[in-house]
């Protein structure tokens, strides 16, 4: 081709307004906060010899002995999720009934309901497991205190997202039979928005096992302790252990969730 | 110019289904070919392999000098352009840049990135544009058209490749008659005035009796008739028509009576 | 009642309802749980009076501080935004690898998929622990070990829209001859944008509140502060502390709806 002169398809030849927008905004906010980040490019490159060095530790013979306590605080970890997303799914149901704009009583229940769930999610798990450490003391239940208080904002939100886009005519064609209010919300809205509740479950265990993992850091039960320390105490015999029990169990639950889904579908 | 030349193209999906078994044509180049035949014949499958978007399972094709070969489809692609039945338009794009994708296999990979193209593309798609009488139009996002003014975005898109041939599936059954006939008489109009060889699959009589030079009658993966538009009287067409292979049945009749 | 005595073809035999066995099941777990970790729900009943007393050492936030929270508060949200744009741009390069409908071949395929499963599976805490070791501390091992983390959960999901798009569009392009990355650029992600951006602002919004927490490992300030402000006992700052958090986290959640609104 002989002309060579480039340019974009738009009626002008320079790029189309609306993406160009959102690059130059992003790129600004990103050179902007580029000090609050320490963004060190230097510091970075230099670090890379002692990432790989860190990895070559890594590369140990496993404490056997620790092996056991690995498998029960894993267990632990588990067990915690699970009971967690459990109590959440308890009171999630009904709190999701009421945050729904088509299954609420009254328009105020709605809009509390709404906004109480929104500050129960607004903090991180985590913050809530120091607050409920200090509280109750260390251990595991101030991390399902904290998981499932957390758990019960996601939930409640998705659950009354699910029951608001169910088809109002299946609603309308119980309702013409005399159900009352709460069996018109068991029969006609649940087995509606059922997949969808199970589809959020299985999201939300997925999220909590991972963050029910981390929250050992600030003593809230789970492997998040184990592995901290190990860090502090360079015990690199147990990190690779660590790391890999939590990907193998993230990852089992993964493809579990997914089969699970893939059924019911 | 390309004519092409199919020979014992076969066609057997993994679950042991048949599409194809043993079709051998020979497409003069710039001619108008219909390949005529009822649903589940085998059209598509056999347009498909035509610029390899299916692999014949035995048999070749060639396209002008070059065979279709997995090594050289990139070449012969752009070559041949297609027009499908549902359009397959990138919705959220311009119907320039839409038509302009059919300059892509011409574009750097650097420059493609980066959604930039030269002046000369820019022209090309603006004479097809012309072509398919959609100027006006040139800037809106594809999905806002009409059907009929999508189809002639996806015409407009095969033009711009400048190809040797145009393929094209089943590209009225998704338009009402009025405008389909107006695609059809697009279609035909292009083909001659380029001298572009056109293979199009239709299942409407009509408008195979009415625009095309040749026709293939297909029936459950078979050449059952490839010859002139002419020469579709009610013996072929309940020939390429018929189901099972036995008796007429009323409804084939019925059919063959308004077509 | 009835007047004649019919005889009434039987029913066919009511199918199983498994509901009964797997609800049992599952409180039978919930129980065997509760005893493995010795929860005793009666200390937490008993406890809740002193609960309520605990919370009350909250009700009067101390805001000396406040223009250091504000400060931390920044770095927090500028550790999320860097950390996002680095997981925008590790996803937009391997997820077209990993979509089963455009990646060149099979063990790219499974090699991209891993590779992102990898980065989803290891928490995002235990990345910053790392890279507080090899960086120091400060906001930069966070950017990384959020970056990596959520990667993983971007990668996938664009790559699932990858795959769910029209597979006719992606053979209209390809059939004019274009090669593989040009089907990518103008059939594959013009066609899930504005998914794909929506994706994107959820990430954000999620790294806004893990940056927070970030904190506690020395991957940045806020959540460094409200561990020390605690560990002090210092209730009332740390009520002023989590109420910078929960605003500010409240402002972008506010935000990014607003903005996913305006997307669709």
């Amino acid at each position: 081709m002989s002309s060579s002169k480039l340019c974009w398809p738009t009626p002008n030849g320079l790029p189309a307004l609306g993406p160009s927008a959102i690059l130059a905004a992003s790129v600004l906010l990103l050179a902007i906060s580029a000090s609050a980040v320490e963004l060190d490019l230097v510091r970075l490159f230099t670090a890379i010899p002692r990432m790989l060095e860190f990895g070559s530790h890594l590369l140990v013979l496993p404490d056997w002995e620790y092996l056991p306590t690995l498998g029960v605080n894993m267990l632990q970890t588990i067990e915690m999720t699970f009971l967690a997303t459990s109590i959440a799914l308890v009171i999630s149901l009904p709190l999701g009934v009421l945050a729904a704009v088509n299954a609420s009583p009254h328009p105020a229940v709605f809009h509390a309901t709404r906004n109480v769930l929104t500050l129960m999610r607004a903090l991180p798990e985590l913050v809530w497991a120091l607050v409920f450490v200090s509280a109750v003391g260390l251990g595991p239940l101030p991390g399902i205190m904290a998981l499932s208080f957390v758990t019960v904002g996601f939930m409640g939100k998705f659950f009354a997202e699910s029951i608001e886009v169910i088809d109002p005519r299946q609603i309308e064609g119980v309702a013409a039979h005399g159900a009352g209010w709460l069996q018109l919300r068991t029969f006609a809205f649940f087995p509606q928005a059922f997949p969808d509740f199970v589809g959020t479950v299985m999201y939300i265990l997925d999220h909590n096992l991972r963050a029910a993992a981390i929250l050992g850091l600030v003593g809230a039960g789970g492997i998040g302790y184990d592995l901290v320390m190990a860090m502090r105490m360079f015990d690199y015999d147990r990190l690779l252990p660590i790391a890999l029990s939590i990907y193998v169990v993230v990852t089992v639950l993964d493809r579990m969730s997914d089969k699970f889904r893939r059924r019911l579908i | 110019m390309s004519k092409i030349i199919i020979r014992d193209v076969a066609k057997r999906y993994a679950n042991g289904f048949e599409a194809l078994k043993g079709v051998s044509a020979e497409i003069p180049a710039g001619s108008f070919t219909v390949i005529l035949g009822p649903s589940g014949a085998g059209k598509s499958t056999l347009l498909r392999t035509l610029n390899g978007l299916e692999i014949p399972t035995s048999g070749s094709v060639q396209i002008g000098e070059r065979p279709v070969t997995p090594a050289s489809l990139r070449e012969i692609r752009s070559q041949v352009g297609m027009v499908f039945q549902q359009f397959n338009l990138v919705d959220r794009l311009s119907v320039m840049t839409n038509v302009l994708t059919g300059r892509l296999s011409h574009r750097s990979w650097l420059g493609s990135l980066l959604y930039l193209f030269q002046r000369c593309d820019m022209d090309i798609a603006h004479d097809a544009l012309i072509r398919v009488g959609l100027t006006d139009k040139a800037w809106n996002r594809a999905d806002k058209l009409s059907g009929g003014q999508q189809q002639r975005v996806g015409i407009a898109r095969a033009l711009a490749q400048q190809p040797r041939v145009i393929l094209a599936d089943e590209p009225v059954a998704s338009l009402d008659p009025v405008t389909g006939e107006e695609i059809m008489g697009l279609l035909r109009e292009i083909c001659t005035r380029d001298g572009i060889t056109a293979v199009v699959n239709l299942h409407q009589i009509e408008l195979a009796k009415r625009f095309a030079d040749r026709v293939i009658g297909l029936n459950e993966g078979v050449v059952v008739y490839d010859g002139t538009a002419g020469g579709l009287d009610r013996a072929t067409l309940s020939r390429i028509y018929n189901r099972n292979g036995d008796q007429i049945d009323e409804q084939l009749e019925t059919m063959l009576a308004y077509a | 009642m009835c007047a004649l005595e019919t005889v009434r073809p039987s029913l066919p035999g009511k199918p199983f309802n498994p509901t009964p066995v797997w609800l049992s099941g599952w409180l039978v777990v919930v129980w065997l749980i509760t005893v493995d970790l010795e929860l005793s729900f009666e200390t937490l009943f008993y406890g809740a009076q002193d609960i309520v007393e605990y919370f009350s050492r909250y009700s009067t936030p101390d805001f000396s501080n406040l223009s250091r929270y504000v400060e931390l508060m920044i770095q927090t949200l500028a550790t999320a935004l860097w950390g996002s744009a680095l997981a925008f741009i590790v996803a937009v390069l391997l997820s077209p690898l990993a979509a089963r409908n455009l990646t060149p071949n099979a063990t790219v395929y499974r090699i991209a998929r891993e590779v992102l499963n990898f980065m989803r599976a290891l928490p995002d805490l235990l990345l910053a622990l790392i890279f507080v070791a090899a960086l120091g501390l400060g906001p930069l091992p966070g950017v990384l070990a959020l970056g990596i983390h959520t990667a993983g959960f971007l990668g996938k999901f664009f790559s699932e829209s990858l795959e769910r798009a029209d597979a006719g569009v992606y053979e209209a392009v390809s059939a004019t001859g274009a090669s593989r990355l040009q089907v990518v650029m103008y059939a594959g992600w013009p066609s899930i944008l504005r998914e794909a951006l929506g994706y994107t602002l959820y990430i954000f919004d999620r790294n806004v509140r893990m940056a927070a927490v970030l904190g506690l490992v020395g991957a940045g300030g806020i959540g460094l502060a409200l561990h020390d402000t605690l560990r002090m006992f210092n209730y009332n700052e740390s009520a002023a502390l989590i109420i910078v958090i929960l605003i500010t986290i409240l402002l972008i959640d506010y935000l990014s709806t607003w903005l996913r609104g305006k997307l669709n």
